[in-house]
């Protein structure tokens, strides 16, 4: 997971950021007890955000307690406990991790590639476990995995197919989350189309990195003027950004259309945040290219 | 209604190409996008809702093999149509999208026209394929303008396009709040003139 998922802090409630700051806490512990110290560091604002809708679709009031951590040794903070069971999440999480990380070794460069090598033990066990807990997301992850690999073998891919199998992940997490009939579809469709926005979102990130190395990226192929040779002249760039804006807000507007569909409750301000502002504020970011800057991963949330 | 036919002025025995032809003139002559700021505005609005309701008669009793006015039987030739739409918007409501991908994938090109383009537009639209949705409503919408159903389509996705996102507190804002502002000063404006008329005042200055 990419960490594109993320609140818009200024326009957040200080009630409202203490309750999502207490999930991300939460789940970190929680990873840290099921699958080892290790794994919290892997930790995303995309898991934060799973396991916010998971508690408003269990329609669950938050447990929260002050805890220390070793984010922050000397203070405490208020962190979920394990009333909440945000099990589902941290597995999710494991499974996807894990499969990241195998992508990695297989088409990134040698510095993602080392690192991603050196990190695969600490996640292949946690991978069983959370595999045993989910074995049906784990097959459907995957198997779109396979999927990604496919595509970016074959040139011709559009933009729709190239986001087919990020897509298909989250449709499989989404509507993994408890609900029958049609809160399942609609959940499914609510992480399909989130998979599109990360999808297209980590395509524009990667762009000039992609036109470099040669590696499989849809935007580079959208038809237009020709690109030069080391770096994407301006007016290619502004031919794929605006490119990139018509199939985000695309996405984010039949997105929206979902969640109002789904009509969900608990923590509704916060999860307005990041669906309306969030997540076109993480957009806005990458396309002007200071996300990169920023500590892409999110590990922690500084206060 | 009339004559379906005399309405687009052609014959009985026209092929459906030139009933097609005819009709694109005519939508081109009274498009409402010519009349605006024109007194004829309403004019032709009718005709165009007539041109419609004609065009439509024809296709539909084509479509169905029949032919117009019931005793009428000189003309009633059979058309096989290139594909059933009935039946693939059936399974595309079920959700069977692929099977209804497959019937249209089967269709030649020369045979698609506006509706198979907006079908396909469907198709793409429920697996969450945007960015092919949205090319294929527009091509159905370009070939045939005067559709509500494809216009309804095309309309719908420029909005998100443009960046709206249903329920955001953000395209809530400026728009809206401007046109409350407003009607708040016309209703007090209203009031003010309702109060001068009984001989009162509401608003000492107007």
């Amino acid at each position: 997971m990419f960490g594109y998922i993320r609140a818009f802090k200024p326009y957040m409630r200080v009630c409202q950021y203490d309750i999502y700051k207490a999930v991300y806490c939460g789940l970190c512990k929680d990873m840290g007890r099921r699958f080892g110290f290790f794994t919290r560091f892997a930790l995303s604002y995309d898991i934060a955000f799973l396991a916010l809708v998971s508690l408003s679709v269990r329609d669950k009031t938050l447990s929260a307690d002050m805890q220390r951590c070793i984010a922050h040794p000397f203070k405490k903070t208020m962190c979920a406990d394990c009333k909440n069971d945000l099990s589902y999440s941290s597995s999710a999480a494991m499974i996807l991790i894990y499969h990241k990380l195998k992508d990695d070794i297989a088409d990134k460069g040698l510095k993602e590639k080392a690192a991603a090598m050196c990190a695969l033990p600490f996640f292949s066990g946690p991978y069983r476990k959370a595999a045993k807990r989910l074995p049906k997301l784990a097959r459907e992850i995957g198997s779109a995995m396979k999927q990604q690999n496919d595509i970016e073998r074959q040139a011709s891919a559009g933009t729709d197919l190239a986001c087919e199998p990020t897509a298909r992940m989250m449709t499989a997490i989404f509507g993994g989350l408890p609900g029958g009939g049609e809160k399942k579809a609609l959940l499914e469709r609510f992480g399909y189309l989130l998979g599109r926005f990360i999808y297209i979102t980590d395509a524009l990130d990667d762009i000039q990195e992609d036109h470099r190395n040669g590696s499989f990226n849809p935007l580079l192929r959208i038809p237009g003027s020709t690109a030069e040779k080391d770096s994407l002249s301006a007016d290619r760039l502004r031919e794929i950004r605006s490119y990139a804006d018509d199939s985000i807000n695309l996405t984010l507007g039949e997105l929206a259309e979902v969640y109002v569909r789904l009509d969900l409750t608990r923590y509704r301000e916060i999860l307005d945040n990041i669906i309306y502002l969030g997540l076109k504020n993480t957009y806005g970011n990458v396309r002007s290219g200071r996300f990169k800057n920023k500590n892409k991963r999110g590990n922690h949330i500084d206060g | 209604m009339d004559n379906p036919y005399k309405v687009l002025g052609i014959d009985r025995n026209a092929s459906d190409d030139e009933v097609k032809r005819a009709y694109k003139e005519l939508v081109k002559k009274y498009h409402p996008d010519q009349y605006q700021d024109n007194p004829l505005a309403d004019v032709a609005a009718e005709k165009m809702s007539d041109i419609n309701a004609a065009y439509d008669q024809i296709m539909t009793e084509r479509r169905s093999g029949g032919a117009y006015g019931g005793g009428f039987s000189g003309a009633s030739r059979t058309y096989s149509y290139a594909y059933n739409s009935a039946e693939i918007r059936r399974l595309i409501q079920s959700g069977s999208v692929t099977q209804a991908e497959q019937l249209l994938g089967n269709v030649s090109t020369q045979d698609r026209d506006a509706e198979w383009y907006f079908l396909m537009g469907s198709v793409c639209y429920k697996r969450g394929w945007l960015n092919d949705a949205y090319t294929h409503f527009a091509k159905a919408y370009q070939m045939e303008p005067s559709n509500a159903e494809y216009s309804a389509a095309i309309s719908q996705m420029n909005r998100q396009r443009s960046g709206y996102m249903n329920g955001s507190p953000v395209n809530r804002g400026a728009s809206s709040d401007m046109n409350q502002a407003c009607d708040c000063c016309t209703n007090l404006i209203c009031a003010d003139c309702c109060c001068e008329c009984m001989g009162g005042d509401l608003i000492p200055c107007c």
